[in-house]
């Protein structure tokens, strides 16, 4: 009834391949981009942004990272954390040596650092799939987790063993470190997210999203089609791990100013992992949606008993936070194994053709 | 009438004056101790629908798998357009103009109808990456060119009304065909089609058949079939050749390899000495 496409006919193939052929689903992503670039900045808290949404955006941002990887070329990884940290570290290290220039321009660059790592640790994807894969990827995480720790040099030899965010600009403001406000470093990730996101369905829909698909249904088949198949499959972990690496970087510089090469640990890599099965396997829409869902949904949860006027210990909010989430992931996933993401689009489907059943 | 020899459409039936397309030449392919294909020598001419039969386990599939690079054959050599090669890969067959069905369904489960053809056509797209990650000028020109021929294709096959539906959900026979259409999306200059109508009604079969002398007609697309029907090889082949236990046993014109004692025993079951 309100979500019809009658009347709206494609006259070229140019519209037909649009991201949202669908003029309501145009209006709505219209209304979510003005939120996001005026509406929140108008009137939300510090809390808000520095707790929710920023992290969300960049919990967002790594997980399209695997998506690219998991869900579209069927490379299963655990090194996301790990690859998020050598993001951190080579954004860490560039602005140790230039301080001086835009931080904004080190975050995207350490993408390409995370990138050759990433394809380095890929090789292995020529021999060996799935779990066996994953085992080969646990290995750069457990690698590179070792490395943060051992090579001084990557922290400059700090004695903390962290690396710490110091002040730095972007176009004149200041975007890192404790001066940096939470508005700014808002606006930073935001339009990162945004442009890459854009970036990555442009690329997903077109040769590349295709052969990545390919490799992933059958890779016999791809081959004989004339896709190479490492060269795809590096492709992939370089495209994800980019992803993946600017969002480690991120992470660090507009979120959480310090971190040790414990944040990240194995944890990280199964939280990404988490955000995209929930999320849905090979769908953008569904890397915000698993994001927001892991993320929100527990801090959400945190503020209950404050809001109710119940005085409950921390702790026991936090168990009962885990039994809810967890309990939930585990619903959604019987109800609907492909996540959220089809669970929207059948929602989609059935405002469609509302009020009959089909 | 002179001129019209040159479409290979015209050089039938009997295909005497077209050139050799594809030699094989005394290949030979065991796995283990499993002899394949043993020795064999065939060549498929330029315009022709070119059968290959046998009973199961012959080393009919082996064959073409071998043709396109995907088995090594320990022996023999391949000559395809003038250049002879012993061992290439899949996607090397792919870029000098060989594409291919398979006797299992081997579509892009996860992908639509449109991106299955559309994937035919990787090869021929060349818009780097930075072109692609904008999707502008360029490359949106040539994903609109390439999705126009699709369409064409599309409608060759009569599936416009699943065009935007993934093929995991189509019926066995709706996939064989968005197959061929993945195959021809490459625009190949040879199709090897294995049991394109395995499993398929009267009706499915007849459709099949129309296409693909459609394609050879249309597009002088030069094609070898393997096909246990053979009511369907005697209509629509040129040639044939007829393989058993990895061996030769027959080849020629199917009226003629049809009154073969050799494949009349082979058929019927005789006993091998
Ligand atoms: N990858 C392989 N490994 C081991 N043996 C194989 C392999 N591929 C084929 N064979 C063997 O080679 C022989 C020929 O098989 P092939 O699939 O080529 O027969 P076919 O003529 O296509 O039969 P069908 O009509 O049943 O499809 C069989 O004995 C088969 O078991
Ligand atoms: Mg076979």
């Amino acid at each position: 009834m309100f979500y019809r496409e009658a009347g709206q006919y494609k006259t070229s193939y140019a519209a037909d391949m649009a991201v949202f052929p669908i003029r309501q689903d145009r209006i709505g992503i219209a209304v979510i981009l003005a939120v996001a670039f005026v509406g929140i900045p108008l009137f939300a808290s510090d809390f808000l942004l520095t707790s929710i949404m920023i992290p969300f955006l960049i919990f967002a941002l790594a997980t399209i990272g695997l998506n690219i990887l998991t869900g579209y070329c069927g490379q299963l990884s655990l090194g996301t954390g790990a690859f998020m940290g050598v993001g951190a570290y080579a954004c860490y290290k560039l602005t140790s040596y230039f301080p001086d220039t835009n931080i904004l321009v080190w975050i995207v660059a350490s993408g390409f650092f995370s990138a050759a790592v990433g394809v380095v640790f890929g090789l292995p994807s020529l021999r060996i799939k799935g779990f066996y894969l994953a085992v080969a990827t646990l290995a750069a995480q457990f690698f590179l987790e070792w490395a943060f720790i051992r090579i001084p040099w990557l922290y400059n030899a700090n004695a903390s063993g962290a690396i710490e965010v110091a002040s730095r600009t972007g176009f004149g403001i200041t975007l890192t470190g404790p001066a940096a406000g939470a508005l700014p470093r808002y606006f930073a990730v935001l339009a990162i997210v945004v442009v890459m996101t854009w970036i990555a369905s442009n690329l997903l829909r077109g040769r590349i999203g295709r052969s990545f698909m390919m490799i992933r249904d059958m890779d016999i088949a791809a081959e004989l089609i004339g896709v190479r198949p490492l060269h795809t499959k590096l492709l992939a972990f370089a495209v994800s791990s980019f992803y993946c690496g600017v969002a480690g970087a991120m992470m660090v510089f507009f979120w959480l100013g310090a971190a040790e090469p414990s944040a990240f640990s194995i944890n990280l890599s199964f939280q990404i992992l988490f955000m995209v099965i929930l999320g849905g396997l090979g769908s953008l829409i569904g890397c915000f949606m698993g994001a927001a869902f892991i993320w929100i949904l527990p801090v959400v949860i945190r503020m209950v008993p404050e809001v109710l006027g119940l005085s409950v210990e921390a702790a026991t909010v936090e168990h009962v936070n885990f039994v809810i989430v967890g309990a939930l992931i585990i619903a959604i996933l019987i109800v609907e194994p492909h996540g959220l993401a089809r669970m929207w689009q059948i929602l989609k489907q059935k405002l469609r053709v509302w009020p009959f059943p089909y | 009438m002179v001129a019209m020899v040159d479409s290979p459409a015209d050089v039938r039936p009997d295909g005497a004056e077209a050139p050799v397309l594809l030699a094989v030449q005394n290949v030979s392919l065991a796995f283990g101790g499993v002899k394949a294909i043993s020795d064999i020598s065939f060549d498929i001419r330029e315009g022709e629908i070119r059968a290959i039969i046998g009973p199961n386990g012959a080393g009919k599939t082996s064959m073409l798998n071998v043709i396109n690079g995907f088995y090594h054959p320990q022996e023999g050599t391949i000559t395809f357009q003038g250049k002879v090669r012993r061992r290439m890969r899949p996607y090397e067959a792919a870029r000098s103009g060989i594409a291919r069905t398979f006797q299992n369904v081997a579509l892009f489960r996860g992908m639509t109808t449109l991106d299955n053809i559309m994937s035919g056509r990787t090869l021929m797209m060349r818009k780097n990456f930075f072109w692609q990650a904008l999707r502008l000028g360029p490359a949106l020109n040539e994903e609109i060119e390439h999705r126009r021929r699709v369409e064409e294709i599309i409608d060759f096959l009569e599936i416009e009304h699943i065009r935007k539906t993934p093929v995991g959900k189509l019926p066995y026979g709706l996939q064989k065909r968005v197959e061929l259409g993945r195959a021809l999306a490459m625009e190949p200059r040879l199709l090897l089609l294995d049991e394109p109508m395995a499993g398929m009604n009267l009706e499915e079969k007849e459709d099949m058949s129309r296409f693909i002398l459609d394609v050879n007609q249309q597009f002088g697309t030069t094609i070898a079939l393997i096909e246990h029907d053979m009511g369907v090889v005697m209509d629509i082949s040129d040639r044939v050749v007829v393989l058993d236990y990895g061996k030769k046993i027959g080849d020629g014109p199917p009226d003629v390899v049809r009154a073969n004692q050799d494949v009349i025993d082979a058929y019927l079951g005789v006993p091998h000495e």
